[in-house]
């Protein structure tokens, strides 16, 4: 299902960022992040929309073409909630 | 290079108030008077993130008949560890939970024996399901990820349907069924314990449907018993490959069972650091790649898929820990497995079992 801008995404009970290397730990394992990832994960605290997030996003990565981040970044986050890591509130 | 281990199994004791007939614990257990102190167990823990692991996996015996299990939730986030907590559920009380999860707990993993409340306590040998059920309750008041584990075999695996049912009701996130493994206990077990062809072909669209139905809700992993499979399960993802056990000694081990196979020397987690122990000790170099391997794995072509199977299994099958592991179809001493499995599958056998049980016993308190 495709995510509305509207919805607000919260990692899911049981999965958080690691303190210590760029990592989401989840029940089963971890999955290492790359580049802004850590970045888009801290952002999603369930209060931000995911309208919000790609706002931030875009103002701290100026450089990057807005259409083709926000494309991403919902990409991302939609791979992520397949696999149980994320929900849209 | 070695890889280093994901999760280090922490078994913290082997003392349990459940008696389970298919507990994966080895017959001979550790005693609480070797059991380690917290201090050792926040050595070992911290030594094992610096090593590479994600995960802790607290567990036993029940790990809750230590009083320190705060201090250990607490080492491993300190670490930067992801903390699980394996339990039968007694002992568990509210306090003790708010205190673990307070020390940064991230999920709880629940063992039910049933869904039904006589036969959960048959198998379990403890009078322990509604105290479980209370259990369930307290920990979803938690924000900690929820786990319900079954084990399932001969006499339960019918009633997978209302299995599904209790795990939506207690709102677990994720339900483990998994068949029973043959190892320590469940050996003893065996003819009592391994289900019918016709109760697994049952049970795979129970699951199929119930992982439909319940998509986005509960994540449902089913584990197949190996008995009945084509090829055997990469064990523990292989041998000194991801996993890191260690037992309420301080001795380190890949998996489990590993204490059963004659001929290995597990090092203390307490003499010897715990790198040189993953990376070099003899113990987990010995199965490790595939020069130990014998044919028909040597040349085969799964072998960096599975293994060769799991090394306690051949030594429990086959008497040899070496040998390619039974529950292979290519394996040479396959018959013996065959026959296991005709056995169960004859129409004298009961279903569901109506024999007597080898109940688990707790560790024998050394007198001093
Ligand atoms: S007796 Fe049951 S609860 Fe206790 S360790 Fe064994 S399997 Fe787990
Ligand atoms: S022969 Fe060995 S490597 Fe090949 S499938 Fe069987 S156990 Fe695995």
């Amino acid at each position: 299902m495709e995510p509305q801008l509207t919805q607000r995404p919260a990692l899911k009970r049981g999965c958080r960022l690691s303190t210590i290397e760029p990592l989401l730990l989840i029940p089963e394992g971890a999955l290492r992040l790359q580049g802004p990832g850590r970045r888009i994960l801290e952002l999603c605290d369930g209060e931000r929309s995911l309208a919000d997030v790609i706002d931030e996003l875009q103002a701290e990565y100026a450089s990057a073409e807005p259409s083709k981040m926000s494309g991403e970044v919902v990409a991302f986050l939609k791979a992520l909630a397949e696999r149980g890591a994320i929900e849209f509130l | 290079m070695i890889s280093p281990p994901q999760a280090l199994i922490a078994e913290v004791t082997h003392r349990c108030p459940m008696h389970c007939v298919y507990c994966s614990n080895p017959l001979i257990m550790q005693s609480r008077e070797n059991e380690m102190p917290t201090g050792a167990w926040e050595k070992i823990i911290s030594d094992a993130a610096a090593l590479g692991c994600w995960h802790l996996h607290l567990t036993g015996g029940e790990p809750l008949s230590r009083n320190d299990l705060p201090a250990l939730v607490q080492a491993g986030r300190a670490a930067g560890l992801y903390v699980n907590l394996i339990t039968s559920g007694l002992g568990l009380s509210r306090e003790r939970l708010e205190q673990m999860v307070e020390a940064g707990l991230d999920h709880v993993q629940l063992s039910f024996q049933d869904s039904i409340e006589e036969s959960a306590n048959l198998f379990g040998g403890t009078r322990a399901h509604a105290q479980k059920l209370k259990v369930a309750a307290m920990i979803r008041e938690h924000r900690v990820a929820f786990t319900i584990n079954i084990v399932v075999h001969r006499g339960n695996l019918d009633r997978l349907e209302s299995m599904i049912a209790l795990a939506e009701e207690l709102k677990a996130d994720k339900l483990e069924i998994a068949n029973v493994q043959y190892y320590g206990w469940a050996v003893r077990n065996r003819a009592n314990l391994l289900p019918t062809r016709a109760q697994l072909d049952k049970s795979l669209p129970i699951v199929a449907q119930a992982r439909e139905r319940l998509a986005g809700r509960i994540r449902i992993d089913f584990v197949l018993p190996d008995y009945y499979a084509k090829y055997p399960k990469p064990c523990m993802g292989g041998w000194g490959r991801g996993v890191m056990l260690v037992d309420p000694a301080g001795r380190v081990m890949p998996c489990h069972a590993a204490s059963v196979i004659p001929g290995l020397t597990f090092e203390n987690a307490r003499e010897k650091p715990l790198r040189w122990i993953w990376e070099e000790s003899p113990s987990f170099q010995r199965f490790r790649g595939s020069d130990w391997m014998p044919e028909p794995c040597r040349s085969c072509d799964r072998k960096e898929i599975d293994f060769g199977g799991c090394r306690c299994q051949a030594f429990l099958l086959a008497s040899n820990a070496e040998a390619t592991d039974p529950t292979c179809s290519k394996a040479p001493l396959r018959q013996r497995l065959e026959q296991i499995v005709t056995e169960a599958n004859s129409p004298l056998a009961d279903v569901p079992p109506s024999g007597a049980w080898v109940y688990r016993i707790d560790p024998p308190v050394l007198s001093s």
